[in-house]
């Protein structure tokens, strides 16, 4: 049936674990949107309206559109997909291994994310991803002050009943406004255990200089009570693929805003890397980067300009095309 | 007396215009490090004189207690290694201009990010408070918030680092944790509450200003807005909102005050006009005329069980002698000191 909604969803895919659960449950992977009756419940894969529309009030909830409608026929061809990596913490200053312990970006940390955000500006977004960690959330929000659409990122929250109704929206035209923001500890940086706060000088001191090499270049061995690189690629890509790659598939364009070993474990399953490769593999920080999701294959396009590089990178036709649009309309 | 310390005099005051200062004594009595000084030795010497002769004979120790972030604060109260000051400061940030404030649109507890306006005025309100010592972060749920206590931070001279607490579960805490004593020792905790979130305004979040006018009429939207006790549908009155607000404070701020700790609460209009009604006492209807400057911390001393309001810190281009306290001018002091021998 034709798809003619085009609301957007406000309801989140649940993450286990981290956050309390609300109930909230979990479409498996189905993306097809199914308007059924006239009461507007849209089925939409992973967002379920359900116990949103509590009290039977007529509850603005459906999915995000953009520029191209949620309509089987008319579906985008591809999408893209955005990775940035957050920049310089308070932590790495001061050389302290890191891992989930919730550490701050520094002023340059804040400067990088929003020089990421400049590269990134003329790429559509239609959700974002973060870790539950403060540096990564600030790097997508710092970022989007950049640009240029100027739908207005939301983060959700349902970490209780009151956390989702508090939040609530309730107009129309705002939510078609909105560019939702989901915080999941399965995008954390790979946790560190018993080195977490640890200097790296002392730790190399105490166990080893070896050790500590093989802890955090070795793709399967753990630090003490800590994740190694496998564990944490394990529930990144896991959430990868069943929380952001329908959504690429359906035709939205996602920032993921996160950490090296994260973001790694996601290139690596985006590029078929082996365990050896992703070892070696380094992301920049602060530099975003861009793949684009095309018949359920991600081809990576590498680093969007910056402002100031004088490069003419089209991305894409689709995306120049966008970018196009958006340089029509600050004439208007 | 005779006076044996050497301190240089700190004590000029400096008012501020916006709220009303406390007509304390001027009566610079250091009682701490076992040094009495007679003031008149002390009184009228620039703050920012050239000449830094300082000698702090107790200036090693450190203003402000060490903490623990991971055992609850009171529970270190009685830490020997500790010198306890006998008063605590407390910074009040209001965010600055979120994303819907530019678009005109009602926020409540909807989670809207800063706009670049609004991280500047984060940074600008850093600069503002980066000599007083800051023991414990409150915060909302709101990213408006946090963002706005984070990016100040980055302009804190003291160096110590804020880090975000997280218990929403097991896993949560156990992730999150710290294993070195001396890094602990370095952490500012950052404690996010919803109950520190602006007032939640029900059926009016996400609509345009001019829009709810036009459908409820502004003689009702102007009620809800402005009164102390009517809610908007299925949202909060202002008056509910300081319940909340001004529970939590008493039950887990006001103790960190007790124990000698300084707090920073980065929250909103609507929760800090409620902890501010608290503070100084007032009724309900002076706290609805009572309006917060967005971006310009306030700053109150805790002191033998009282608030006093010290008004607002001078930004760093102005070029006011601003002493809000003796304690904290020379923790300022220990700061620039500190600063020429790095």
């Amino acid at each position: 049936m034709a798809a003619t909604a085009s609301h957007l969803a406000i309801g989140t895919p649940q993450s286990r674990g981290y956050f309390i659960n609300s109930g909230f449950q979990l479409e498996n992977g189905n993306t097809s949107l199914r308007l059924t009756s006239n009461s507007f419940r849209v089925n939409m894969g992973i967002f379920r309206i359900g116990s949103y529309c509590s009290r039977g009030r007529r509850c603005i909830v459906a999915q995000a559109s953009n520029d191209t409608t949620i309509d089987s026929s008319n579906k985008p061809k591809e999408t893209a997909l955005i990775l940035i990596r957050h920049g310089e913490s308070l932590w790495n200053e001061k050389n302290l291994f890191t891992g989930c312990v919730d550490v701050p970006l520094t002023n340059k940390g804040v400067e990088e994310a929003i020089e990421a955000g400049k590269r990134i500006s003329n790429i559509p977004i239609d959700v974002i991803h973060t870790s539950a960690l403060i540096r990564a959330q600030m790097t997508a929000m710092l970022a989007m002050t950049q640009h240029r659409r100027k739908k207005v990122p939301i983060i959700m929250h349902n970490e209780s009943e009151q956390a989702k109704s508090w939040s609530q929206i309730f107009s129309e035209e705002t939510i078609k406004q909105c560019i939702p923001v989901v915080t999941a500890w399965q995008l954390n940086e790979r946790m560190y255990g018993e080195l977490q706060g640890l200097n790296k000088q002392e730790t190399a001191d105490r166990y080893g200089k070896e050790q500590v090499h093989e802890w955090r270049r070795s793709y399967d061995i753990p630090p003490p009570n800590g994740e190694s690189l496998e564990m944490c690629a394990q529930r990144a890509v896991a959430y990868f693929k069943e929380h952001i790659e329908p959504q690429l598939v359906s035709g939205k364009n996602v920032m993921i805003a996160a950490h090296g070993n994260s973001l790694r474990s996601i290139i690596m399953y985006l590029d078929k890397l082996t365990s050896q490769e992703v070892i070696s593999l380094e992301l920049s920080t602060g530099i975003p980067m861009l793949y684009i999701s095309k018949d359920g294959k991600f081809i990576r396009r590498g680093s969007p300009a910056g402002p100031t590089e004088a490069g003419v990178y089209a991305y894409t036709k689709r995306l120049a095309k966008y970018r196009q649009k958006l340089d029509d309309m600050s004439y208007i | 007396m005779a006076a044996i310390a050497f301190h240089q005099a700190i004590g000029t005051r400096y008012s501020y215009g916006c709220f009303h200062q406390e007509q304390g004594t001027a009566s610079p009595r250091l009682v701490s490090y076992g040094f009495r000084v007679d003031n008149r030795l002390l009184r009228s010497e620039n703050y920012r004189s050239s000449k830094r002769k300082l000698f702090f004979s107790h200036a090693s120790t450190t203003q402000t207690p060490v903490f623990d972030p991971v055992s609850s604060p009171s529970k270190n109260a009685t830490a020997e290694s500790r010198k306890k000051s006998n008063e605590a400061a407390l910074i009040l940030i209001r965010h600055g201009e979120s994303l819907w404030n530019e678009k005109n649109l009602f926020t409540g507890c909807v989670d809207v990010p800063l706009t670049q306006k609004g991280v500047e005025e984060a940074i600008e309100a850093g600069k503002r408070i980066s000599n007083i010592p800051v023991d414990m972060i409150y915060t909302s749920a709101l990213i408006r918030a946090q963002m706005t206590a984070m990016l100040a931070m980055t302009q804190h001279r003291r160096k110590k680092v804020p880090i975000v607490m997280h218990d929403e579960s097991e896993q949560a805490k156990s992730w999150s944790r710290i294993h070195s004593e001396e890094t602990k020792k370095q952490c500012i905790p950052v404690v996010t509450a919803w109950q520190l979130n602006e007032r939640m305004y029900g059926e009016l979040q996400g609509l345009n200003k001019q829009e709810t006018a036009d459908r409820y009429g502004k003689e009702k939207v102007h009620e809800w807005r402005r009164s102390y006790d009517i809610p908007p549908p299925n949202g909060e009155s202002l008056e509910m909102c300081a319940e909340r607000a001004v529970a939590y404070f008493k039950e887990r701020i006001e103790p960190q005050f007790v124990a000698g700790n300084n707090v920073m609460i980065a929250a909103h209009g609507n929760s800090l006009r409620s902890i501010i009604m608290y503070l100084d006492k007032l009724t309900s209807q002076e706290v609805i005329s009572l309006e917060l400057s967005t971006g310009i911390p306030m700053l109150y001393i805790f002191k033998e069980g009282k608030f006093v309001r010290r008004g607002s810190p001078a930004g760093p281009s102005e070029a006011g002698v601003y002493a809000y306290t003796k304690t904290l001018a020379l923790y300022r002091q220990k700061l620039d000191e500190k600063e020429m021998f790095h």
